[in-house]
């Protein structure tokens, strides 16, 4: 099964890959997207004061 | 004179410097006149394959933001390292390992825990967290290893210069990119795109003598738009911070919280704001300075907001 790889996917905010996986006759046969990145705001902004939060959380997309 | 070849990578990152780089507006076309731009993911369609098909040394500078969060920002860090003359750590994430380091403060479980399991907003019935390796009909598709802490650029490779901030204003990365293209970038290792005085150098708010005697939250106390934050007592890391970002957050109503790093000659941004704002606590009572203390909020996330990766523990012991 030939295998066709994105990566990175460009132009765009973050990271992501796609996988696309073709079959004999060269039609796609299946695809994934992924997305290779993880920084965990979920858990370190917990607790923290509510006035600093939006100065954390406006760091999850500068674009 | 050839054109030099520029590229600009992001890792752990929120491309907030690449929009800071877009930022100098028409400048833009004078750095596209002096330079090709080979390797920038936010704005051209280079894949990592054609980074890897470079010589080594083929790349004149390479804007390295974000911090090594990942396997694959290591990777990227280390074959970008190869293929660069100069690499620089641009903003606070590469240079010290800015806010993704506060993730530092917790294990790696735990923060895959919250995120995939706890959070309100998850559906995840069959619990399922991410694999570096995943096995599909196809074949088998893979996604980079999390690792336990986050570092900034220099604990993985070597350096050649620092841009602080997050981000780097837009007008100390012009006087970045003619120190590069006329050739007049200073001793390896220095940090460039920065003064060397410390915030409070620079701000404009009026200082008397700082004497606290408490801390106040601007969520619940209107600070004077004139008057030194920290006289105030709001908490302000200006005392311990790098200038040269025009103290936009100063100027903006709101505390410096450090993200141009530690001033020259400082080693531990938070060990040294620890030093420098408790030591103007007015009272001699341990008691007392006790009382005080007890009123910052949140310690150890103001005081090493964006630095905990580069600072001498580096990472809560777990």
């Amino acid at each position: 099964m030939k295998r066709i790889s994105i990566d990175p996917i460009t132009r765009l905010e973050g990271h992501g890959k796609i996988e696309i996986f073709l079959d004999d006759d060269g039609r796609v046969a299946n695809c994934y997207f992924q997305v290779p990145e993880l920084r965990g705001f979920e858990k370190f902004v917990e607790g923290m004061p509510i006035e600093e939060v939006p100065r954390v959380v406006s760091r999850i997309c500068g674009v | 004179m050839a054109k030099l070849k520029l590229a600009s990578y992001w890792a752990a990152a929120c491309g907030g410097c690449d929009v800071a780089i877009l930022d100098v507006h028409e400048k833009i076309l004078d750095i596209a006149a002096a330079a090709d731009i080979v390797f920038w993911p936010i704005a051209t369609d280079f894949k990592y394959s054609d980074v890897e098909a470079m010589p080594d040394a083929d790349i004149d500078v390479t804007l390295f933001h974000g911090a090594i969060r990942n396997s694959e920002n290591e990777h990227l860090a280390r074959l970008l390292r190869a293929k660069s003359k100069i690499l620089v750590a641009f903003g606070s994430c590469a240079h010290i390992g800015g806010i993704p380091g506060l993730a530092n403060l917790f294990s790696r479980e735990d923060i895959l825990k919250r995120v995939y399991l706890e959070t309100p907003s998850t559906v995840n019935p069959e619990k399922i967290t991410p694999d570096p390796r995943t096995a599909v009909p196809e074949g088998e598709i893979t996604i980079p290893v999390f690792h336990d802490a986050v570092r900034p650029l220099n604990q993985v490779v070597e350096v050649d210069y620092y841009v602080p901030g997050c981000p780097p204003t837009p007008a100390q990365i012009w006087n970045v990119v003619q120190a590069i293209v006329s050739g007049q970038l200073p001793e390896k290792g220095s940090v460039v795109g920065a003064s060397e005085k410390t915030q409070c150098d620079e701000c404009t708010r009026k200082k008397q003598e700082k004497k606290i005697s408490g801390f106040k939250r601007i969520a619940t106390v209107q600070p004077d738009p004139d008057t030194c934050f920290l006289e105030q007592g709001f908490l302000c890391m200006g005392p311990v911070t790098r200038g040269g970002c025009d103290t936009r957050c100063q100027l903006s109503g709101v505390g410096c919280r450090g993200c141009y790093g530690p001033p020259p000659g400082v080693l531990d941004q938070g060990a040294k704001a620890l030093s420098a704002i408790t030591s103007v606590i007015e009272s001699k009572e341990e008691a007392d300075v006790q009382r005080i203390v007890d009123q910052i909020p949140d310690v150890l996330r103001s005081f090493n907001r964006f630095a905990i990766p580069a600072s001498l523990i580096t990472r809560k012991v777990l």
